[in-house]
């Protein structure tokens, strides 16, 4: 804990200049006390203490005022909004049942997809590539990330749909026994199309993080399957991809929260609908689709309404990235394992002879 | 002194006799050979599959940049640079109020957000304990906030009380956006600069004020500014948080206190639309934001790896 | 008097050879002409079935020589020359498979480097699991003779589900020990493994290398002079000639070369100059 004492460095230094100060830095700030401890300028003071404030309530105002715009929706519909699977602005009934179902089905397929290729991608990238292959291959997948959904979703309305109605929805509607999940729907946009524009949109997250996961495991640890005559994909299977474990949880639920909160490029390849969804071909609405497909013309209650999907999207991927964030946090203090127990610890057991 | 091994054995089990030892090795060692072109043969395999996972990676970046090429060049004019759209059906026209539109609401919340990040990350740099970490923690959590709920909060808080959409609000929506990563980057960045570099400064008399100013900018700067330009070239492509709060038109405005429009607004506005002249100006739009964008990104990179190459 | 192949093979009595290694140097670096040389012409003999140490200061090349036996170095920038046998095994022959070597010479590393996420058994047959050992029974029969041997069974044969990472260090670093000795090598290399423990652990992993050498040929890298003379049939001395190049100064068996050194390097160093 800091305390950071008043007086400035002047007061420190002048007590001081008279006693032999040893050479160097360190022994300078021992002198001023202990570390962390950083003399304070009022206007200095006032610029930080200031900033955090700004942001401290910026956050605070932001669950306000939603959670304000949204209560008369959750006054109306009680608190049955979350599962309520009917919204009929005629009838002033809200749900949200139907979104969710929705976002979790589309992002859940998204993770289907975008898992194993990050995964796979990751190890191409980490651990089979030469060096200097490996560095701009990833800056190209990276640079995917800083393409703006919007511009996704206009390629996913003008450039996939038409494949998916033409050749796509067509072809997986012949294959035996899993065609029934592709019953209906002959649009072209709908689930399964926002599902794979949600897993674009999650690969760069999940590759970066999956890599920086597996370049982490150290030396020694996969040495120590190779010094047992592992091939290098037994050491990479036994070694690395176990041991970046924590990573890849972590990259799964960052890129999760990520998908959650998509709505433009999910609002454009969806197609709308606020029935629950008979096939992974049908429209849909997401959390995030349903906001900015219904609030331009929504008023009064069904305003409200809408806002409260929006609290309830925020709920989703606050738990998503606070969970990721503790994944991340998490792995740098393993080792507080619980207690052993106590004749494991004392062993004295005799060395045959 | 040294060792001998010793001789009496003690081993209740048997398994450690010599032939038993004997057994279990030739048993390990011939399913070692045995097995050994197999193994060869899954991983090489599997290196296969991952590439071919990686090529897979690399498809959606290859086809957004070539169709949005393709699509787009053709509807780039000097008048889609300089006039403002016209009705559907007239000729001509293009997207200068969205260019002018982003140039002022991106630039009002960088205007904001930069000065508030870097102070924020300063606090967070300097101080340390529970208050701190759970600003970091916070920071962290907001950078994952989707930016249509930023969006829909700056409606809530200003739009409504206020009665009408504005430029401005967009600004606010995009500097709440920003301010995780900048103070992140900054922090980040700062953090690079060794403790004794503070210690000693301070301890020269320096004001702390100063101590930041030269001292520790100096060194973080590459990181800082890089950090910022990432975070500006994020706030450029959003479209969620000004939906709700620019509102778009289609007439020229300077003035942030009405609505405005952005590149991503008409992106959005004309891409839905079933005029495929609309949809080539979409493309060209997105052609430009793109290039906008990735000029900004891969430039912040260029310009980090050159920076921290000469820092020495 | 250094002693060469032919020299340990009639001074050191009727010994069979474990390991011999003749006119090894290890470089490191891509460029041809500017490799750097990380230590120089090492012709050793490891007698079979005895404890050889690789004794000296850090940075000697005494890690590096141990790492080539098992041809870790193949994942590195480092090149090795020279030949390298373990019986009639040639270790780096063009024909010969790294995997395969590894299976005749097992590892020890300074820190424990069990596998986190698995249990204390499937640490133990990890590397049976590797090679394509999949039975059962006999997976359960070598773990219980690795164990037994690394003075483990005891302790954890009622635990075996246990994750591994949960043994203390001691524990942890005679696991290893059981991993490795579970593939059934007849070399196997110690590299400082009890930098990293308190001093019971260390006595009674010292305890063990002796027991151990009856049936496995041992070297065991260590830059403390007591350990050798404790546990050690022969030393190798290694120090830094005058172009900080690694050398091998002097070998004979370890009584001779603590009591009566012939090379005025190796006296200073044993008798504390520095090092």
């Amino acid at each position: 804990m800091s305390t950071d004492s008043g007086g400035g460095a002047h007061g420190g230094d002048e007590s001081h200049s008279a006693s032999p100060a040893p050479a160097g830095p360190t022994g300078i700030a021992a002198l001023l006390g202990a570390r962390g401890r950083r003399p304070r300028g009022g206007i200095y003071a006032g610029v930080r203490w200031g900033g955090a404030l700004v942001f401290v309530s910026v956050v605070v105002a932001l669950v306000v005022s939603l959670v304000w715009q949204a209560a008369p929706a959750f006054r109306h519909s009680g608190f049955s909004f979350i599962f309520n699977g009917t919204w009929n602005p005629d009838t002033e009934q809200f749900g949200a049942g139907v979104f969710i179902i929705d976002t979790l089905i589309t992002t859940g397929i998204g993770l289907l997809i975008v898992i194993p290729v990050g995964i796979a991608t990751a190890a191409a990238l980490s651990e089979f590539l030469p060096r200097r292959l490996a560095a701009p291959l990833s800056t190209c997948v990276d640079l995917l990330a800083a393409v703006p959904s919007i511009v996704v979703g206009l390629w996913g309305l003008l450039v996939l749909v038409p494949i998916f109605q033409r050749d796509v929805e067509p072809f997986l509607q012949k294959i035996p026994v899993v065609k029934h999940l592709f019953g209906g729907g002959d649009l072209g946009s709908g689930i399964l199309l926002a599902s794979v524009v949600l897993a674009v949109m999650m690969l760069p997250t999940m590759v970066a993080l999956t890599r920086t996961a597996l370049q982490g495991v150290s030396v020694a640890d996969r040495e120590a399957a190779l010094a047992l005559g592992g091939t290098h994909w037994q050491v990479v299977r036994r070694a690395v991809i176990p041991g970046a474990r924590g990573g890849i949880q972590a990259a799964v639920t960052l890129a999760m929260g990520r998908a959650l909160g998509e709505a433009i490029a999910v609002a454009l390849v969806i197609g709308g609908g606020v029935t629950l969804p008979h096939s992974l071909l049908a429209n849909g609405t997401t959390l995030g689709s349903a906001v900015i497909s219904f609030f331009s013309e929504a008023i009064g209650v069904q305003r409200s309404a809408v806002i409260g999907l929006v609290v309830v999207l925020l709920v989703f991927t606050a738990l998503a990235n606070i969970g990721g964030q503790l994944l991340i946090r998490g792995r740098s203090s393993k080792g507080h394992e619980a207690a052993l127990p106590d004749d494991l610890i004392t062993d004295t057991e005799a060395v045959p002879a | 002194m040294t060792a001998r091994p010793g001789t009496a054995t003690q081993d209740p089990s048997g398994l450690l006799s010599p032939e038993a030892m004997a057994r279990r090795r030739d048993v390990v060692r011939h399913a070692s050979r045995t097995t050994l072109r197999r193994r060869r043969l899954v991983g090489n395999g599997t290196r296969i599959a991952c590439y071919v996972a990686l090529i897979i990676a690399l498809i959606p970046l290859v086809a957004l940049i070539s169709y949005t090429i393709e699509r787009g060049v053709h509807g780039l004019s000097v008048a889609f640079f300089t006039q403002v759209p016209v009705p559907q059906g007239v000729p001509g026209g293009g997207i200068y109020n969205a260019i002018i539109g982003t140039l002022i609401i991106v630039g009002l919340a960088a205007a904001v957000a930069i000065p508030v990040g870097l102070a924020v990350a300063l606090f967070l740099v300097d101080r340390r304990g529970k208050v701190a970490a759970t600003i970091r923690f916070v920071a962290d959590v907001m950078s994952g906030v989707p930016s249509i709920a930023i969006g829909v909060f700056a409606y809530a808080l200003i739009v409504v009380p206020s009665g009408h959409y504005s430029g401005i609000t967009g600004s606010f929506a995009l500097a709440v956006l920003m301010l995780p990563i900048i103070i992140r980057a900054d922090e980040v960045a700062m953090r690079t600069v060794p403790e004794d570099l503070w210690d000693a400064a301070l301890a020269l008399g320096a004001r702390p004020s100063r101590v930041a100013r030269s001292v520790v900018l100096r060194t973080a700067l590459p990181g800082i500014v890089t950090g910022n330009l990432l975070a500006v070239a994020r706030a450029v492509g959003e479209t969620a948080p000004l939906l709700f709060t620019a509102l778009g038109s289609t007439v020229l405005e300077t003035n942030p206190f009405q609505p405005m429009d952005a590149m991503p607004l008409r992106i959005l506005q004309d891409g839905t639309q079933a005029d495929p002249h609309l949809q080539t100006v979409a493309w060209a739009t997105a052609l430009v934001l793109v290039a906008f964008i990735l000029v900004l990104s891969i430039g912040a990179r260029t310009f980090a790896a050159y920076a921290t190459r000469h820092a020495r | 008097m250094l002693d060469s192949p032919a020299g340990a093979a009639s001074g050191a009595g009727r010994e069979e050879i474990g390991v011999s290694l003749e006119h090894v140097t290890v470089r490191y670096g891509k460029v041809e002409n500017a490799k750097q040389v990380a230590v120089r012409d090492v012709s050793l003999v490891l007698p079979k079935n005895q404890v050889t140490a690789l004794l000296g200061p850090s940075g000697c090349g005494k890690t590096t020589i141990l790492r080539s036996i098992n041809r870790l170095h193949d994942h590195t920038t480092g090149r090795v020359t020279g030949v390298i046998r373990i019986g009639d095994l040639d270790v780096y022959a063009k024909d010969t498979q790294p995997e395969i070597v590894r299976t005749r010479v097992g590892m020890v590393f300074q820190r424990p480097n069990l596998f986190p996420t698995l249990s204390i058994f499937d640490n133990v047959v990890a590397g049976l699991r590797m090679n394509g050992v999949k039975k059962r029974e006999f997976l359960r029969e070598a773990a219980e003779a690795a164990l037994r041997q690394a003075a483990l069974w005891n302790s954890v044969k009622d635990r075996l589900g246990l994750p591994a990472v949960r043994l203390s260090g001691g524990q942890q670093q005679r696991l290893c020990i059981a991993r490795a000795l579970a593939v059934e090598p007849e070399v196997l290399l110690l590299d400082e493994p009890c930098s990293a423990l308190d001093p019971m652990a260390s006595a009674q992993i010292e305890e063990l290398i002796v027991q151990l050498s009856a049936h496995v040929t041992i070297a065991l890298v260590t830059h403390n002079l007591f350990q050798a003379t404790r546990i050690s049939n022969r030393t190798a001395v290694f120090l830094l000639n005058d172009d900080h190049v690694g050398t091998l100064v002097e070998v004979g068996s370890t009584v001779d070369v603590f009591s009566s050194p012939q090379d005025p390097r190796t006296e200073a160093y044993v008798t504390g100059h520095f090092g």
